[in-house]
């Protein structure tokens, strides 16, 4: 279950339209190291994971990449929300556009729409918790790049903001590893 | 070692984080973390013809 809270986690506001850069920046909302794909890996693969406080970092990071999920969708729909036809086309989103207008959908910054196999959920809490560290690594990358793609200032402080995020996450999974290899490894020994 | 722990092969160690010192809830928002510990910054590049936009 959860709680909604009717705020995004960090504030977002945009003050002219860049399609352009909402084409880059929708890969992080669709794309295969984007906050849908952490926030459905996080929360499916909790259900094997063998201790409490692995399945509780797993659902708070998971909860929490789906909230960035919705900072991603407010800074790309604000940037092509007023942007006039032209724009689009000029910034290469026209067959986007022919198929969504200004909506959003899960796509990366090629157009490609988001697909299951982006993510894997292995059964084996090792596996798993390398492929999460890596997927923050791979997000942090990708917030890297986008960062040197921006031309304003405010959307920069934003791709920032959840930058930073990535590295925590990192942390969180890589202490979660070590406790479950140590619970794994006394379950041997004992 | 690094801790108790006696390293093994073939598998990864992460260090533990210890909880110290914390910045202020509107700085940690401002940062993307409490832990001054954690906070680290991206440095841009290919900025090249953009020098202003910084
Ligand atoms: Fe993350």
């Amino acid at each position: 279950m959860w709680i909604y809270e009717k705020k995004l986690q960090y504030p977002v506001r945009v003050c002219r339209p860049n399609p352009r850069l909402a084409k880059e920046i929708i890969t992080q909302y669709g794309g295969p190291d984007g906050e849908l794909s952490a926030s459905l890996r996080y929360l499916t693969q909790r259900y094997t994971m063998p201790t409490g406080q692995a399945i509780a970092t797993l659902t708070d990071i998971g909860t929490e990449e789906l909230a960035h999920m919705e900072i991603v969708a407010a800074l790309v729909y604000q940037l092509v929300k007023d942007a006039p036809l032209h724009e689009i086309k000029e910034a290469g989103l026209s067959s986007y556009y022919a198929d969504h207008d200004r909506a959003l959908y899960f796509v990366n910054a090629s157009g490609v729409p988001w697909t299951a196999a982006y993510i894997q959920s292995k059964g084996d809490p090792i596996a798993d918790l390398h492929e999460n560290m890596a997927a923050e690594e791979k997000a942090r990358a990708t917030y890297e790049w986008l960062i040197n793609l921006s031309d304003d200032p405010d959307v920069t402080d934003v791709l920032k903001f959840l930058r930073q995020r990535e590295v925590v996450h990192f942390q969180r999974f890589g202490e979660t590893l070590m406790r479950v290899q140590d619970y794994l490894q006394c379950k041997k020994v004992y | 070692m690094i801790g108790p722990y006696k390293m093994r092969l073939a598998r990864a160690y992460i260090p533990f984080q210890r909880y110290g010192q914390v910045w202020s809830p509107a700085e940690g928002l401002r940062r993307g973390t409490i832990f001054p510990e954690l906070f680290s910054p991206y440095i841009p590049r290919d900025k090249g013809s953009c020098g202003t936009c910084q």
